[in-house]
């Protein structure tokens, strides 16, 4: 098989894993080798659906022995399986590195023969793409459930990040779509990944050219929607892998039925990309704003709401937090301010201590006021007075309610519903009308709601 | 903001170096002055105000460069950078923002609130935008003995990226081309020069087209085309950029 055809299975066969990040790192290039790795990573390019390309994402196979459900590379799938030789890999990495493709490779793979075996193949192609090709870039390697605990470790020498993906939000969802997996083979990894880090991080301390395992630390990812965990669960679930585990990152990736099975939503079902994209809203929540799974859902509301960010929708519930003084409120009061980030928050407190900031000033520092002006108070006194209406029109995510234009030919052009827009928009464009017409009336419908909500 | 120096109806122009822009400053300071316009050669034509040619004395811009690093890293970055900035205007903009700060010490930087302290930070982060744009987006090719690029950046970026991929390759040659301003950033045996340039030859090697070929084959072989969202791709990469990167390319028919 051609190398161009292997790379072309292969990397369709990996596309689903959602990690594609190179962060978390700093390790400036030294001569003899290729490549640094930054704190920050590096995006290279973006996909037609709006995804960073970082790393020469690939499977080492996709010759799978077990038969997970949701998963196009399962033995009973006819698909075409093909297989890299650790050569092969390196070639392509080295190529693509210091062609500023990529930022470094990201080795996943499918069972072949056992865990044991795949995971020595991957170790094998690691090792010598650091050794003889003295590549020091980015590499993220997957440990596979169910390996050798002296595998991951080598692994782990050789790699900077490693991930174990849960799969599934629950155990009773993993019995059931993935009979050949089990919990305790997918945390057992994960506890031995998040001590080690830890162990050689203490090391690095004293004395600096102790062996790094996994510097870069451990991510990993589940796939929503296939099965019916609540979003609570899913968010709870996500914190205690955060604590327990010391996560760098927790993935969600939407479920894209692959093929008919009673135990999975229908094929035609799309894949739930808005809920998708509020997990991660909430995940930043967690991870940047000092907010906890219990704040952002409770038993009451245990799902999203389609049309809010969960940081507006915890904002309207919370009416007695606002509004915010922008000269004298505390960081963390600053940072539950819809429509105010991090980075926001952070020129707020070094211009303030230089100036008293008004509307003008709070614009020029770069903060977006679209929202945040009905929760805040500069100098005691608030920006603007909105109606209701106006309020709920600032805080409704536009996201829900996209709708892009899809080419048929030259000269025509039909609107489309995005992937990402809220499930009655692709309900309505579905059943026939405009999909303009359909996001319009969305649209209305969540802003009555709202509105009256105020 | 006030300085101790009013505004005057008077054009600098200068020869549009860095050093040339010191010494505007200086003669700033040395007039209590703050100019209308300062200006380059290639604008010379169009001032309204009464015209001062300032020569650029490495003396006085050494002195002036001395007080800017006095002034800590983070006023000395927004000046040198922001004046990488390929943008009319950029130098009055930086110069009131200079005085400012040797006005009022170094926390001037962080008053975003004012107008000169945020129209020089905008320039900043124009520039450093562009450049970690390019330290991601660019792409090299082998060219003869070495890698090579073409890039069409808006602001003089090339200084940015000179670390990065420095430290990337820490043994390679390279050369990247800024065809927007006709310099060349050159890298070969371990030793950096920036180089004045009309083209770049030579052109890429044959198997070049092999590489492009694989990477545009994984790259499209990655879309998951039931989320295809291509506002959302065009968001994080500018069309601008799109020249410069070999998989934005269409696919030559054969
Ligand atoms: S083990 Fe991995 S590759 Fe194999 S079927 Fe399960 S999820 Fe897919």
């Amino acid at each position: 098989m051609e190398l161009m055809d292997k790379l072309e299975i292969l990397a369709d066969a990996a596309k689903y894993d959602a990690a594609c990040t190179s962060s978390g790192l700093d390790r400036a290039g030294r001569p003899g080798t290729t490549g640094n790795t930054t704190f920050a990573g590096c995006c290279h390019t973006f996909s037609a659906d709006g995804r960073c390309v970082s790393l020469l994402k690939v499977l080492m196979t996709n010759v799978c022995a077990y038969d997970c459900a949701y998963c196009v590379n399962r033995r009973s799938n006819d698909v075409p399986r093909a297989a890299f030789t650790p050569r092969e890999l390196c070639e392509l990495t080295m190529g693509f590195y210091r062609r500023n493709y990529i930022e470094g490779l990201f080795l996943s793979s499918a069972v072949l023969l056992d865990p044991d075996y795949t995971t020595e193949r991957m170790v094998e192609a690691l090792r010598l793409l650091r050794e003889e090709y003295r590549f020091g870039g980015y590499i993220h390697a997957k440990a596979i459930p169910g390996a050798d605990p002296q595998l991951v470790e080598r692994l782990g020498l050789l790699a900077d990040r490693l991930s174990v993906n849960i799969e599934l939000p629950s155990e009773t969802s993993l019995s059931r779509l993935a009979p050949d997996k089990h919990k305790a083979g997918i945390l057992r990894p994960m506890g031995q990944i998040a001590q080690r880090t830890a162990q050689s991080r203490r090391e690095l301390a004293v004395y600096r050219h102790a062996p790094a395992f996994a510097p870069a630390g451990q991510s990993t990812q589940m796939i929503i929607g296939a099965t019916p965990e609540t979003d609570l669960h899913i968010l709870r679930l996500t914190e205690g892998l955060y604590r327990k585990y010391s996560l760098k990152r927790v993935f969600f990736s939407a479920y894209l039925p692959v093929v008919p099975d009673p135990r999975l939503p229908a094929v035609t079902a799309k894949p739930p990309l808005l809920r998708e994209h509020r997990l991660y809203q909430a995940d930043w929540l967690l991870r940047f704003y000092q907010f906890s799974a219990a704040e952002i859902l409770n038993e009451e509301e245990p799902n999203f709401d389609p049309y809010l960010d969960p940081k507006c929708n915890w904002a309207l519930r919370h009416p007695e937090f606002f509004p915010v003084e922008v000269n004298t409120a505390t960081k963390a009061q600053l940072l539950r301010v819809p429509g105010i980030g991090p980075k926001s928050v952070q020129r707020i407190l070094i211009a303030r201590r230089q100036q008293h900031l008004g509307m003008d000033e709070l614009k020029r520092i770069g903060v977006v006021l679209k929202r945040a002006r009905y929760f805040i108070t500069c100098n005691g006194k608030a920006p603007v007075r909105g109606t209701r209406a106006e309020v709920a029109a600032a805080l409704l995510d536009p996201n829900a309610f996209g709708v892009g234009m899809r080419q048929l030919s030259l000269d025509d052009f039909l609107p489309t519903a995005l992937p990402g827009a809220a499930p009655l928009v692709h309900q309505l464009a579905d059943s026939g009308m405009d999909a303009r017409e359909a996001a319009r009336i969305a649209r209305q419908e969540a802003l009555t709601c709202l509105t009256k909500r105020l | 903001m006030s300085y101790q120096a009013a505004v005057k109806d008077v054009s600098y122009c200068y020869d549009g170096s860095f050093q040339g822009f010191l010494c505007c400053v200086f003669e700033s300071f040395s007039q209590k002055e703050i100019p209308a316009a300062v200006l380059p050669p290639a604008e010379g034509q169009t001032s309204l105000f009464p015209q001062r040619d300032i020569p650029t004395r490495p003396d006085l811009a050494r002195r002036v460069a001395a007080g800017l690093e006095r002034l800590g890293p983070s006023v000395r970055e927004r000046v040198t950078t922001g004046f990488l900035a390929d943008e009319p205007g950029k130098e009055l903009t930086l110069l009131r923002f200079a005085r400012l700060c040797f006005e009022r010490g170094p926390s001037a930087a962080r008053m975003l609130g004012d107008a000169d302290v945020s129209a020089a930070f905008a320039l900043e982060r124009a520039v450093n935008n562009e450049g970690c744009k390019y330290i991601e987006f660019l792409r090299f090719e082998q060219r003869g003995t070495m890698l090579g690029t073409i890039i069409h950046p808006r602001h003089n970026v090339l200084p940015l990226l000179r670390g990065h991929f420095c430290s990337r390759l820490p043994d390679e040659d390279f050369m990247i081309f800024d065809a927007t301003h006709g310099v060349a950033l050159l890298r070969r045996s371990g030793k950096v020069c920036y180089m004045q340039m009309k083209q770049y030859t030579p052109a890429p090697d044959p198997a070049e087209e092999d590489w492009q070929a694989l990477w545009k084959r994984f790259f499209h072989a990655l879309t998951i085309e039931e989320r295809r969202n291509t506002a959302c791709q065009q968001n994080h990469v500018p069309k601008r950029y799109w020249q410069d990167m070999c998989e934005m390319q269409p696919d030559q028919g054969t």
